[in-house]
Formats: structure tokens, sequence, C-alpha cells
């Protein structure tokens, strides 16, 4: 029987791959996500904002101006001049993020070169994030299944949220994100090229900053096939059958470059980021990627992005 | 056995109607495409992308047209193979009753082809014996012993294969007496006819023996374009000249003949073009006599007939010439014998015998004896009688008697010895009783054998010999004067030659045997005569052994024991036969060589109707029916490999040897194809794989080992170079000090030297150096004997040393020859080839290649530089440099040159000059660069005295 170089994994649970994505998670340093763009935010988070605002860290001593309240006075340090002083306390405010992984059938996806399934991948690598993020103190939403939670345990949670519900195969309706939230979306974006733009240019008309983790399999790059090969989509169940798949590898390696790189352009003309991860390579890697896109050197990253491009 | 003979193809199958499987193809074709191979199924996610690629989706139930075609093939293979095909099929019809006449031509036209004549012959017998009918076999070209008999098939082909092809004319007279034989014995109703194309004498009568009494005929007829043969070569004077002659004069034809010596080594080779319907063309040989007289076989190149070989012999060759003077032999004044001139100018291409005896009584019968082919007489007036009747026996029989005049052929009376009469006395010109001055001679006529000579312009005649008018003097006479009178006169008695020189042997009467013309002139004559050989007179028959004979296929071979001795009975050659085929006859000393043709040949195409109209042209069968079954079933198997391996390949069974990338992949299966094929092949490459790639590796890692070695990057930039002592402290100053001069160097002039380089003089190659620095330490020892040949070869090749003694503060006197160093110094150039030295004058050129400097100093100021003496010349008044060419080879200081001209890293300098004036260095860094300069151009800068002139010119 012929070895087969792709096949469609078992699908994973939440819970399996929690354990996973905590120990990813635990190597990266806690997350500050930029908040140049978020406005007053009533909730509190652990993280300061590098602002004057509501929080318990000391921030500043500045003079008081008249019209403020008195009670905001320092006394103790007004008391060693003349000047009245107000402390200033930094501003500490939590920010949505909102995640969400495809777990279509297409997502099931390994060949052999590949370490785990795309799906795998996907919700290892979302659940570090909401564990990186809750440990930030932000709150973690997941589309189309809960609301924001701020929680310490929020991947757990969610976790268990994934287990009851069906697999999602499809970005569900996101008309109830608010602006100045930021959506992780994880998926391999095989869908054509135009829908997936259509919905992620809707999402940013609302306001959304985005980060697109394509997760792809080396043998979708690659192409690694050859001799008389009958192709056929786990979604879509389409069969093609190609006599000699060596041939046109060339080709369909520049069609996937191509589509790869109209998503990226695409995202990037939208202010959103853009993520490639091969399951052949470490989960920590797309972390470290992610991490820095929000962080906020994504405007540097991109800029160098858009110079590549 | 069925053939194909359309389009001329000969191919034949034992069992055709196995073919008729042929028709099922389009069956097989059918089934074929609807069993292809069954994909591999991969779940691949990206397949619309992929969909966008493959516009139409393939039908899974069809394979790829080539395995189709592969498929299709080998059933064709299957097929062909049973139908058990053959190459060239027997295709003579010898169905009937009664005995075969089989005849078959073994002159020596059939050499070219005889395999064929055999081959045809045996598939004869065999189709014979198949029809039950039985053979007499008669061969055209064999002696009265022949018998006439049946015999049976297997005894008649070790009878064929003994019989070989004979270098002579086959003999159709005594043939016909055989066929004859045969009828009235066995009354033979079919006739065989294997010919050789030709015609040969008494066809006719052959023909009608043949035709009597049969009813089947069949004459075989070869292929004639390639009987030729040479019909005649003959040795002119200027060139070798040949004619070929072929039978079949259609179409052009390019052949090469060439001419081979005694040892069989090629001599010249000469490309003969017969144009379309020529029987006849014709070479020549143009090459120096020499050579010619080398030449014993002429051969035609890839034409193997005895006729195709020429044998050459001493007639051809060079010849003997005998000399003989009428004076007394004086070895103390050679300019004024006679003879001298003669033998000078026949030298070159002729053997010259001079008799031991005076007495031309004895000596003429003796050099005759000996075998001259020309004799020269230099002014021998009266012949004994005796001698006289010897030598005119001589001349008929085709010597060449060359005569020159003098005071006693003037005196003396005329004899038939003499191609003219001549007058009693001389005639004198020019002379003090003479009003003529002397005469030039006149061009050469068309009918002298000088024609195309060009006539001596510097020759002058003072005295001669004058011939009595007679009526054919003018035939007579091969040149003459200005004036009409003749020089040189001949005529023919017999087959032979006299010539008179109307002038003197020696210098006196003309200046002719001073010039080159006379050379020339005397060539001719003797290549006119002809060589003959040692035959004595009392002996009318000679009796030749065979030691070289032309086998049939015009190859030189040992004699066959049945060869007689060729018998010459006056002379005259018996004609080629059984018992005295071509070939060489006699010893190493003297041979004759026995040509089947001697210009007579005369080749005609025998006629298609010979045997009659109703007889069946044949062709030879030029090969043997070859079976090609096992070939058929070699290619099955090689596509059975392919099919089986593409068939895996597609299916992707060849996954096992799929590495991570395509590319390896790829190289997997085409490792596969390429060990099955090895497999096949491996017995017919192996020896030859192994012969070739030897030379090429060890060639190859030569070179590298050459590269490796070699360091190249002293010559890719000019550098100072210094001789490494050994001594720590000078080899630092040497560095230090070029380092400085290479810094000086290129701040100042053109030369931007590289790093500076120490060498190991014993090792290094110097090559890449203009010069090279030399410091003498005492404790540094001469060097052995190997490196001062280096040494030496490197001044001799146009490099300069420098030797620096450093002493000229330590030694006494101002640095002679006191101090170790002056004496080390003094020891190594005594090993040394070396000019005369001298200090450097006023006006060498060192003085002024840069700088103008008047001293040398160094860190020392007193001492002189020594370079080669320049020659002592006269000097120019105004001209400030001595003309010298090259440059010193070697240059000596004892000033420390390096000392001064060391720097740090700092660019401080490291030794204080002495005495201390600063300008001192100043000084001897610029007698650094006129160093350089002087080393690197040479006298280019007293080339320069010429400036003046040239700026004068320029008119400023």
């Amino acid at each position: 029987m012929a070895s087969q170089i792709g096949a469609l994994a078992p699908r994973e649970s939440g819970q399996e791959t929690l354990a996973r994505a905590r120990a990813r998670a635990a190597l990266i340093p806690d997350l500050l996500v930029d908040a140049s763009r978020v406005a007053n935010n009533v909730f509190s988070g652990w993280h300061g904002r590098r602002k004057r605002g509501i929080g318990e860290n000391f921030w500043q001593f500045r003079h008081y101006v008249n019209g403020e309240a008195l009670s905001t006075i320092d006394w103790r340090r007004s008391a060693r001049d003349d000047q009245l002083y107000i402390r200033d306390r930094e501003w500490q405010a939590a920010h949505t993020i909102w995640l969400w992984v495809d777990e279509s059938p297409s997502m099931l996806f390994q060949s052999d070169s590949a370490h785990v399934s795309k799906q795998s991948r996907a919700l290892v690598l979302a659940f570090a994030m909401s564990e990186l993020l809750a440990r930030s103190g932000e709150r973690i939403g997941w589309l189309g299944l809960t609301k924001p939670i701020v929680a310490r345990n929020a991947a757990e949670k969610l976790a268990s949220f994934l287990l009851r519900s069906a697999p999602q195969t499809r970005i569900p309706d996101f008309t109830s994100l608010n602006s100045f939230a930021d959506i992780i979306l994880f998926g391999d974006f095989l869908d054509p090229v135009e829908y997936t733009l259509d919905q992620i240019t809707r999402m940013a008309r609302q306001g959304v900053r985005g980060h697109l983790v394509q997760i792809i399999d080396p043998a979708e790059e690659n192409f690694p096939y050859g001799g008389r090969v009958e192709f056929n989509d786990p979604e879509s169940g389409m069969r093609i059958t190609t006599g000699s798949a060596g041939d046109i590898s060339r080709e369909y390696k520049n069609l996937f470059a191509a589509r790869i790189q109209t998503l990226r352009e695409k995202t990037i003309k939208l202010g959103w980021t853009h993520t490639i991860h091969r399951t052949d390579s470490l989960a920590s890697r797309a972390l470290i990627a992610l991490h820095t896109n929000l962080s906020g050197d994504a405007n540097y990253s991109s800029a160098a992005m858009k110079g590549a491009v | 056995m069925f053939g194909l003979s359309f389009l001329g193809i000969p191919l034949g199958f034992a069992f055709p109607w196995a073919l008729a499987a042929l028709a099922l193809l389009p069956v097989i074709w059918l089934l074929l495409r609807l069993t292809p191979p069954r994909p591999t199924s991969e779940p691949f996610p990206p397949t619309r992308i992929l969909a966008r690629l493959i516009s139409r989706e393939e039908t899974p139930a069809r394979s790829p047209w080539w395995l189709t075609l592969l498929r299709l093939m080998m059933a064709t293979l299957v097929i062909f193979a049973m139908a058990m095909p053959v190459w060239n099929p027997k295709n003579a019809n010898l169905s009937g009753e009664g005995p075969l006449l089989l005849v078959i031509d073994n002159g020596w036209a059939s050499g070219m082809d005889w395999e064929d004549h055999l081959a045809s012959a045996n598939t004869i017998i065999d189709e014979a014996e198949a029809a039950g009918r039985q053979i007499i076999a008669i061969s055209t070209a064999s002696d009265a012993r022949q018998k006439v008999e049946i015999s049976s098939p297997d005894a008649l082909k070790i009878k064929l294969a003994s019989w070989s092809n004979q270098p002579v004319q086959p003999d159709y007279k005594l043939s016909m007496r055989k066929i004859a034989e045969a009828n009235q014995k066995f009354a033979p109703t079919g006739v065989i006819f294997l010919s050789d194309g030709l015609a040969h004498k008494n066809m006719r009568e052959m023909s009608q023996e043949m035709q009597s009494g049969t009813s089947r005929k069949i004459l075989f007829l070869p292929d004639t374009s390639n009987t030729i043969v040479i019909n005649s070569v003959e040795n002119l004077p200027r060139s070798m000249v040949g004619e070929l002659v072929r039978a079949n004069p259609k179409g052009p034809k390019v052949l090469n003949v060439t001419a081979l010596d005694l040892q069989g080594i090629s001599v010249t080779r000469q490309q003969v073009t017969f144009a379309d319907g020529d029987k006849s063309a014709e070479f020549h040989f143009e090459i120096p006599v020499e050579l010619r007289n080398d030449i014993v076989r002429v051969n035609i190149d890839g034409v193997q007939n005895a006729g195709a070989v020429k044998l050459l012999d001493e007639s051809n060759r060079r010849r003997l010439v005998g000399l003989i003077s009428g004076e007394k032999h004086d070895n103390a004044q050679p300019l004024l014998s006679p003879l001298y001139y003669i033998s000078r100018a026949l030298e070159p291409f002729s053997d010259i015998r001079r008799s031991s005896n005076a007495n031309v009584a004895v000596a003429i019968p003796e050099l005759i004896t000996s075998g001259v082919s020309a004799l020269v007489l230099a002014d021998i007036g009266l012949l004994p009688k005796q001698a006289s009747s010897k030598l005119h026996q001589w001349v008929k029989n085709g010597g060449m008697l060359i005569r020159f005049s003098g005071p006693r052929l003037a005196a003396a009376p005329n004899n038939d010895l003499l191609p003219v009469l001549i007058r009693r006395g001389d005639r004198n010109l020019g002379g003090a009783l003479s009003w003529e001055k002397p005469k030039p001679v006149a061009e050469f006529e068309i009918n002298s054998p000088f024609f195309g000579l060009e006539p001596p312009r510097e020759v002058f005649v003072s005295r001669q010999v004058l011939a009595m008018q007679e009526g054919d003097l003018g035939k007579k006479t091969w040149a003459r004067l200005t004036d009409g009178t003749p020089l040189v006169t001949a005529s023919k008695i017999g087959q032979g030659w006299t010539v008179l020189f109307h002038v003197s042997s020696d210098a006196s009467w003309s200046n002719l045997p001073i010039s080159g013309t006379f050379v020339e002139m005397l060539r001719r004559i003797v290549n006119q005569s002809r060589s003959s050989l040692t035959v004595s007179d009392n002996q009318d028959i000679q009796s030749l052994p065979p030691m070289r004979l032309l086998n049939g296929r015009g190859q030189l071979t040992a004699p066959a024991v049945n060869t007689k001795p060729l018998k010459l009975s006056n002379g005259i050659v018996p004609a080629v036969s059984l018992g005295n085929p071509p070939g060489i006859y006699g010893t190493q000393d003297g041979f004759r060589a026995h040509n089947l043709f001697n210009a007579d040949a005369e080749l005609k195409l025998l006629e298609e109707n010979f045997l009659g109209t109703d007889a069946t042209i044949a062709k030879y069968a030029g090969k043997q029916p070859l079976t090609l079954r096992p070939w058929f079933l070699l290619a099955l198997g090689l596509l059975l490999i392919f099919d089986c391996t593409a068939v895996m390949w597609m299916a992707g069974q060849l996954s096992f040897l799929r590495q991570k990338s395509a590319a390896n992949k790829m190289a997997g299966t085409a490792a596969i194809l390429f060990g099955a094929f090895v497999i096949c092949t491996t017995g017919f490459i192996n020896n030859h794989a192994r012969a070739q790639t030897q030379p090429p590796a060890s060639s190859s890692r030569q070179v590298d080992a050459l590269s490796k070695d070699f360091n190249f990057s002293p010559s890719l930039r000019t550098r100072l170079a210094y001789v490494i002592t050994g001594v720590g402290v000078v080899d630092e100053t040497s560095e230090a000090g070029l380092f400085g001069l290479t810094k000086f160097l290129t701040e100042r002039t053109a030369i931007e030297p590289g790093e500076p380089i120490g060498i190991d003089i014993s090792r290094d190659e110097m090559a890449f150096y203009p010069i090279i620095y030399w410091p003498i330490h005492a404790s540094a020892g001469i060097p052995d004997d190997q490196t001062m040949a280096r040494i030496d070869a490197y001044m001799k090749q146009g490099g300069s040393i420098l030797f620096d003694t450093r002493d000229q503060v330590s030694g006494f006197s101002g640095g002679t020859s006191s101090s170790p160093e002056a004496l080390l110094l003094q020891e190594i150039l005594g090993n040394l080839d070396i000019p005369p030295l001298e200090p450097v004058p006023d006006d060498h050129v060192l003085t002024k290649s840069f700088f103008i400097l008047s001293q040398f100093p160094g860190r020392y100021s007193g001492g002189e530089l020594w370079v080669e003496q320049l020659p002592d010349e006269k000097q120019l008044e105004n001209r400030p440099v001595r003309v010298g060419d090259g440059v010193s080879s070697i240059l000596i200081t004892s000033n420390d040159l390096a000392g001064a001209w060391a720097i740090d890293s700092q660019s401080r300098p490291i030794y204080p000059v002495v005495p201390p004036n600063p300008i001192q260095r100043e000084i001897a860094f610029r007698v650094g660069v006129n160093l350089i300069m002087y080393a690197m151009t040479g006298n280019y800068k007293s080339d320069q005295v010429h400036i003046p002139a040239l700026l004068e010119r320029l008119g400023q």
C-alpha cells in the first residue's frame, strides 16, 4: 500500500491542548497589549498604561490646579514646600482581546513532515495566548463562544467552553465586536482569498484591530508529491487526479505563495498583522511573533514587511 | 522462407503467419487504455488551489499515452519474436533435378569480396543439399591438376575453405576444358557462375561451354565499383606518375594512393579522383627523388586486390653512377680534379662508384660489372678497343654514357661513342687570340630534358669543342649557347644514351660545373638512365627466388611452397602465373618487382547476358543470415523493466527512495533506472570504462598537487625581496628597511610594491622579483652548489642581486677585502659566473634613473657601489649617460642600505645614520629609488639623452 504523505489527524480537544499551551506560554514574558489606541476604559486591568489614570501605583506628583478635588492633594508632599501637589496614579486598564480558531476539517490535516495537525497547533497557540493575556489581566473572549472574561484561569475556562460546543468551521457573527478590541484569528485561510478578505475588512470597519495567524502544513507549501496522485479536499470532497504531480509542483508553489502574499498585503493595508506559522516549526516561534505584534512593535515590523513586499 | 524484400529491407520470417496477430493490436490498445495504474489517494486541503492549476480533471480511467505506446510496442515485439525474424534471409531457389555446376572466379578481381563468394557458395551448397542436388565445383584460377568430381556437401565446403582467390588472371581456357569435362561426365542441368564481374580472355568459349545442356543458369555479379588497379607507375624526373584503371566507369570516385617504403612505412599519400565516366585516373607523387627512390610499393587504400598494389624495384630507384677520369687522381689539389665537380653534383641523388684502377681498360669493365646505370667519362679521348666494345654493348643495353670534353677529347679522333662528330681542336672565346666574348647559355628547348630549368645566366663558356654540322645536330642538341653552338649533345644508341658536354668537367673551360644548374642537368640526365640488375653477360637465364609475394587480397606475404623462382631469359620477364604470382623476387640486395599489370591493364565489365538472356542475375549475399529473435526478446525484457519501473513510479511505490526533497526523489528514480541499465550493459562497457577513467584521474591529481604546492601570491604584485640570512637582527633590519623603501617608493614614485618578502634562496622561486637585497652576514655561510646554480640562473635570466656587506664602518680602509663579510662575499662570488665589476662611474644610468645622485650612501656613507663594468666606448660629447644594454645583474655595496631605510610602524627611523647627517637618510632612500628604478626600467633613462633633440624637433 502506498504510504501517504498527509493524513487527517483526530480532532484534539481543548483540555488536551491546554496543558501544552500552558507550557508554551510559560516561556513567553508577560504580554503587554499596546493600548495606544484604547480610550478610557472602565475595566481595570493589572497593567499600567504608562499614563495617569485610575490605578494603584504611583505615577507622578503634579501641581494642584484650581477646580480639582481637594481630596486628591497629597499633603505629605505639599508640606515640604509652598506648593500644593497632587499624587497621580498610573492608569491601569484591561483590554479586550478576542480569539478564534478555525476548526474546519482542513485544519485536521497533518503531513508526515509536520509535528502536529494544524488544528492542534492552532488550539495550542490560542490557549497559550489566552494564558499570556490572562496573566496580564486582559479581557479575553472567544468569538462565537463566550463574552470577554477576566480571570486568571481564562484559558481553562475557554477550554471547557470549547469542549461543550460544536467545532466552528466558519467565522461566526462578529457584529457584537466593539471598536478598540483586538482579535486574533487562527486558521489556514484556505477559503477563497476574497471571502477571507471580505470578512476581515468588515471587522476592520468596526474598528477592530486584528491579527491573522495563518497555520500551514509544510506539505501544503512544499508540495512533495510525485507520480500519479488523487488529491481530495477534506472540506468540499473535491477530487483531482493528476498523472504526474511532480510536474505541477512548481506552478502550485508559485500559486500558493501568491495567495499568501495577497492575503498578507491586504491584511497589512488594513493595519492588521499577518503571521505565517508552519506546523513543522515550534509553537513558541509563533507566540513570540504574536507577542511582538500585540506589544505594539508591529508598527516597526509591519513597516519592515511592507518594505520587504 | 518468407522474405520482406520491399523497401530493400533484407528481413524475413520463419513463421510469417504469426504476424497475423498484429491485427490484434487495436484490441490490445483498447484494453490497455482501460486499465490505468491506481493513483495514490492523498487528502490535500489546498485542492481548490490545485483545481485552478489543472483545468480539466483527468479521467482516471485512462493511462498516459506513452505508457500505452510502450505496452503496444511490447506486444508488437512479442508478435515479431514469435514470427522468428531473420536478417539477410537466403533467397536462392535451387529446386529441380540433376547435378549443378558451380563455377567460381577466384582470380585477382575477386580479392575484394572473396568472403562473399565463399558465403554465397556455402549458401548454394546448403540449398542444393536441401533440394537434393549434387554439385560439381570448378574454380577458374586453378592449375590443370584441378579435379572435376562430385563431392559431398561437407567435403565441398572444406574444399571451398581451402581455396583462396589467387593474385592472377583467371584462366578461362583451362576452365573451359574442365567444364567440358564436367559436361561430359555428369551432364549438369544447371550452372551457377560466381563471377568476379570482369570480362577475361576466352570468355565467349567458356560461356558457350557452360550453357551447353543446362537449363537453369544463375550468374552472380559482384559490385565492381571497387575493382580498381594500378596500371603503371613511372618515376619521371620531377615526379612519380601512375595511372589507375577501373572496371566500372559509373559514378565519381575518390581514392587515396599511398606509397610505402621497404619497411612498410608510408612515404606519401595522394588523392585520386575518378570523374563520372572515367576509366582511368592519374596520380603524381611530387616529392624529392631521394624519397621517391625509397618507394617500393604503391597501394590503393581500401581496395584489396593484387592489381591494386604496384611493386617497384631498382629500376625506379637511385642510380649508380661510375666515374672515370683521364687524369691521375690528385688528392692534394681536389679542386683541380676533373671529377671533383661532377661527384659533388651527383652525390645528392646517386651513388658514385670510382674504379680503383687507373687503367681505363680495366676500369670500364669493372664499373660495368658492378652494375652502374650511368658512366661518366671526363676528358677521355681515346678508348682502348676492348673497353670500347664493352662500353658500346653496355650502352646498347640501356646504359647512360656521359662524356665531358677536355684537351684530350678535343685531340682524339671521332668514334661511335660520341653523339656527334666533333671538330678537331677547340674553340676559344674571349681569349687573347679571339675577338668574341665568352658566351652565355641559351634557353633550354622544349624537347630537351633540361626544359624547364632556369638557364644559368651567370654561366659563361669561354672554351668548348665544336660539333660538325650534320642534319640531325639540332635534334641531338640538348643545350646550346646563345650563338647556337651546342653545349650538350646526346644520341640514343640501342636502349641507352651517349651524352656529351662540350665543355670540360672542371672550371677551366667554363664556369658551368660550379653552377647550381649543373647539378640539375646531371640529375635529369642520370634520371633518364635506367638502372639495371646485375646481369652477367655470359648468363642468359637468371633465376630469382621469391622473396615476398602478394596474396589475393593484395597483401605481401611469405612465399608459398609451390612458388617457382622467377626465370628471366635475356631480361624478359615471364607473365604472371600461379607458379609466379606477383611479388618481389630476388634477394634483399637486388630484387625485381613482378606485377600483375605492366601498363597493359584493360578492365571490361562482364555483360549480364554472359550466360544467355534467360540466366538469373543474382547478387552476392553480403552478410550471413542473422536470427533476430534473441534481440527482440532482449528489447522486450528491457521495455518490461522500464514499464515496471514507470508504473511503480507513477503509483508512488518508489516512495521508499523518497527523501525530504523532490530532487533526491528524482535521483532515486534515476538510480533505479540506471541500475537496471547497468546490469544489462555491464559486460559491454566494463573494460572500456576501466581503460578510460584512469588517465584523467591521475592527471587531474597532478594539477591539484601542482596548484597546492605552488604559491602564486608572490607573482600577483611586484614586491621587494630580501634574502633570509637566518640571523634575526639582520633579517628584521632587512624587512624593516624594505618596508621603509616600499613606503618611500609608494609616496614618491609610480612604483607601488606590495609587502616586502623574505625568501629562502635555496627553495623559493626567485623569478618574480626584479631585485633581491642580500645582506651578507659572516655567520650565514656559503650556500650550497645547487643554490649557487639557482642564483646563477636567476642572474642570467635578468634578475639583479644587491649584495650589502654592511661593513663600511667596521672594515678597515673603507670596507674592502679585510672584513669577514667581504671575505664571505668573495667566496660566494667565486662560485658565480660574473663579469668584471667597477664602482659606479659618474655617467652610469644609476646616477640618473630617478634622482640625480653623485654618491650612494646608506647608513654609512663612505663605501662604493660596485656594478658590472660597462663596455668601454668612446664618449660622445655632451652625452650625460653612457649607453649599455641590460641591467647589471650584480650590485655590491658596503653601506648598509637597509639600515638607513629601516623604519618602524610609526615611520620612525630605527637606526641612526653614520655620520649623523639627516640629509644622508634622504639620500639613502633616493639611492634605493634609483636602484629599484634601474632594476625595473633598465637603460631606459640612458635613452633620454635624445630629449634635447626631441624637444628641438617639437619647436620648444
